[in-house]
């Protein structure tokens, strides 16, 4: 990769032409999510000021859609920044147990405390103390190898599970356990505007933040004395980049539960488009995956009468998309 | 109490077995059971028992709840995990609660059970693999799948003919269907209010019309607000659906781990007519979860059918029913306990 890349990438017709046609897809299915729903929402009732139209709509379609948006942009953002810093195109946020920690935490909301705050909490407690572990050991390891943070997040997921695994087994199975299953499957159901506000918020700071390191998070993917040359503090930001995805991975999934292949395939396919990485990438990738959650969501909601688990569609979407991409012979960095 | 419930047991079957035969001393001997006997249980397996069982296990809530209806909780050597958080074993039988337990059906204690050398266990449909092992030790096993109210019956039936207690299996059926017949001849008029059951889980998690709930309700006089979903199991729905169908009662089944007041302050929920008149209620879980297929899910309905309707069903005439039915099966009296 050229260090001049990041600059120039971005202004290439390419990836604005892919990235205005993602932006046009992103923004009809953010209209199509305000209008997807089990109540009746018409536009007439709306502007004629319909106290319940105007609740449902602003209280819960609103915020389902800005969830879907906000959340699948910071996944793909997130996943970006995950393959880029670990030069791994498997790279994602579970990689340092920040799902299976999350899920703990569910865990413990659920089973410990009532309501869905709690969950809430107790889910984004979960996923940064993974994180927190997983960085705490990597810190063990003086001679600072690019691999160690990998094998302390194996490590920590794996105790983030059997932790799962114990809280499971004193679960009552009709209602404890019935609910840890379904909040591990994910939905933006239960989200409304009374609970979703502090997330987002946080999570685009998190995004903004990343978009802004976007130059130094580029340079981390490639040769470290290269990028020390260039003023990068390799080690510090790494960890930096790492914690702020991580946080934004952390605010959706605690409200929203696992949502799979977002972080993993939005990158993969952004740079598969591209054919490089570079900052119009890491754009790209964000808009890919509020396309892929706000898609998966709209389907999760109107296939059925009852409301099915999100992570079904993304990874129903998502699969056929990377094969295709496969199979149009382009290639990853 | 132990008198007085083998008396007011008496005093059913007499009742029973009176209404329902002329020649009953001929109906009686009838209702014996021969051994050795061959049933079939709800797992499609025969099994023959070849003496009248003296020794039981029970690994699944439902059959320990029938047993004790059917007064075999003094045969019971074991019982599932979890017993004390069944108040009807203490407020019947707490001496169960000193029993072994044999697990549940997450982690069933196959040794366990066999130490305890029962003549008869019986265990819930998903344990069908633990029921294989402990028949290969020689134990009669029954598999049972009480999920709605003709399996309930079925069960009954099943366990009645299998331990000898097909009198009292009947005299259970024959409460359950009388008040079932009363409930429709009393709502048979009346307008049906929508009713949003939601679950244990979650208030987002409810009963589609495929569920025994949803026969509750209907039974009580109300209109399953869900009944579009087909689902066999708990479905999730999402907040705009709830107020799309716009009940006019919210019902929280018996184990939730949420309040009516949460659901009264939810501000997701303004406008929904029940939270907006206050109709938002939780089934009582003092003795059992009636919003389950236990042998009193009757009482559901019971309950329901008072509060949907307190003209055509007085409270006080269901609290009588309440009454009545824990006195003659379970020998003591609800609205004391």
């Amino acid at each position: 990769m050229s260090i001049m890349g990041p600059s120039t990438d971005l202004h290439t017709v390419k990836v604005k032409v892919f990235c205005a046609a993602g932006l046009i897809l992103m923004i009809f299915l953010a209209a199509a999510s305000l209008f997807t729903g089990r109540y009746p929402l018409s536009f007439g009732a709306l502007l004629a000021g319909d106290e319940m139209q105007r609740r449902v709509f602003f209280t819960l379609r609103v915020s389902r859609t800005a969830a879907g948006l906000v959340g699948g942009f910071a996944l793909g953002t997130a996943g970006f920044v995950y393959q880029t810093v670990f030069s791994n195109p498997l790279a994602s946020p579970d990689v340092i147990g920040v799902s299976s920690g999350a899920s703990a935490g569910a865990a413990v909301g659920i089973l410990f405390f009532s309501g869905a705050f709690a969950v809430t909490a107790w889910a984004f407690v979960g996923a940064l103390a993974a994180v927190g572990l997983a960085l705490a050991l990597s810190f063990l390891d003086r001679t600072g190898r690019h691999g160690t943070i990998v094998l302390a997040g194996i490590a920590v997921h794996s105790l983030a599970q059997t932790a799962l695994m114990c809280l499971k087994l004193t679960a009552d199975p009709e209602r404890e356990l019935a609910s840890i299953e379904y909040w591990i499957m994910g939905s933006l159901n239960g989200i409304s505007g009374y609970s979703v506000g502090g997330n987002l918020i946080l999570c685009l700071v998190c995004a903004a933040f990343l978009f802004l390191l976007h130059r130094q998070i580029l340079l981390l993917s490639g040769d470290e004395g290269e990028a020390r040359m260039l003023g990068v503090p390799v080690g510090r930001m790494r960890l930096l980049v790492l914690l702020v995805s991580t946080l934004a991975v952390a605010c959706i999934i605690s409200m929203s539960g696992l949502i799979s292949f977002v972080g993993l395939l939005a990158p993969h396919g952004a740079r598969m488009l591209t054919g490089k990485s570079s900052a119009g990438t890491m754009l790209l990738g964000g808009i890919l995956g509020a396309i892929l959650l706000m898609g998966a969501d709209i389907l999760a909601r109107s296939l059925w009468t009852a409301e099915l688990p999100v992570s079904i569609f993304t990874s129903l979407l998502g699969a056929p998309f990377l094969i295709y991409l496969i199979i149009r012979g382009r290639r990853g960095p | 109490m132990k008198m007085k419930k083998v008396l007011s047991m008496s005093l059913a079957m007499t009742l029973a077995l009176s209404l329902t035969a002329p020649g009953w001393g001929k109906e009686a001997k009838a209702a014996e059971t021969a051994y050795p006997v061959t049933v079939t249980d709800q797992a499609g397996r025969e099994v023959t028992i070849e003496e009248e069982p003296q020794s039981l296990v029970s690994g699944y809530y439902i059959s320990t709840s029938l047993l004790i209806a059917l007064d075999l909780d003094e045969k019971l050597v074991g019982i599932e995990a979890k017993a004390d958080s069944r108040p009807i074993y203490s407020l019947s039988a707490p001496q169960l609660l000193d029993l072994p337990n044999v697990g549940s059906a997450k982690v069933f204690d196959l040794e366990g059970c066999a130490a305890l050398e029962p003549d008869l266990v019986i265990l819930p449909l998903k344990l069908q693999d633990a029921a294989k092992t402990l028949e290969e030790l020689g134990i009669d096993v029954l598999l049972v799948n009480p999920e709605d109210q003709g399996l309930l019956e079925e069960m009954t039936e099943l366990i009645g003919t299998a331990t000898n207690t097909q009198a009292q299996a009947q005299a259970l059926l024959d409460f359950s269907s009388a008040q079932e017949e009363r409930l429709s001849e009393a709502l048979a008029e009346a307008d049906k209010p929508l009713v949003y059951l939601a679950g244990n889980s979650d208030f987002l998690s409810t009963a589609g019309e495929a569920m025994y709930q949803s026969d509750m309700i209907r039974m009580a006089g109300g209109a399953n607000a869900a009944s579009e979903i087909t689902d066999t199991y708990w479905a999730n729905v999402s907040y705009e659906q709830v107020l799309a169908w716009d009940p006019q009662y919210i019902i929280l089944a018996s184990d939730a781990s949420y309040t009516p007041q949460d659901v009264l302050e939810d501000p997701n929920l303004e406008g929904c007519a029940a939270v907006e008149e206050g109709n938002v209620y939780q089934i009582p879980g003092n003795a059992e979860a009636w919003d389950s297929p236990v042998p009193s899910g009757i009482l559901g309905a019971v309950w329901l059918s008072s509060l949907l309707h307190p003209q055509e069903c007085p409270q006080e005439e269901g609290q009588a029913v309440m009454d009545e039915y824990y006195g003659t099966f379970y020998g003591f009296t609800y609205s004391e306990s």
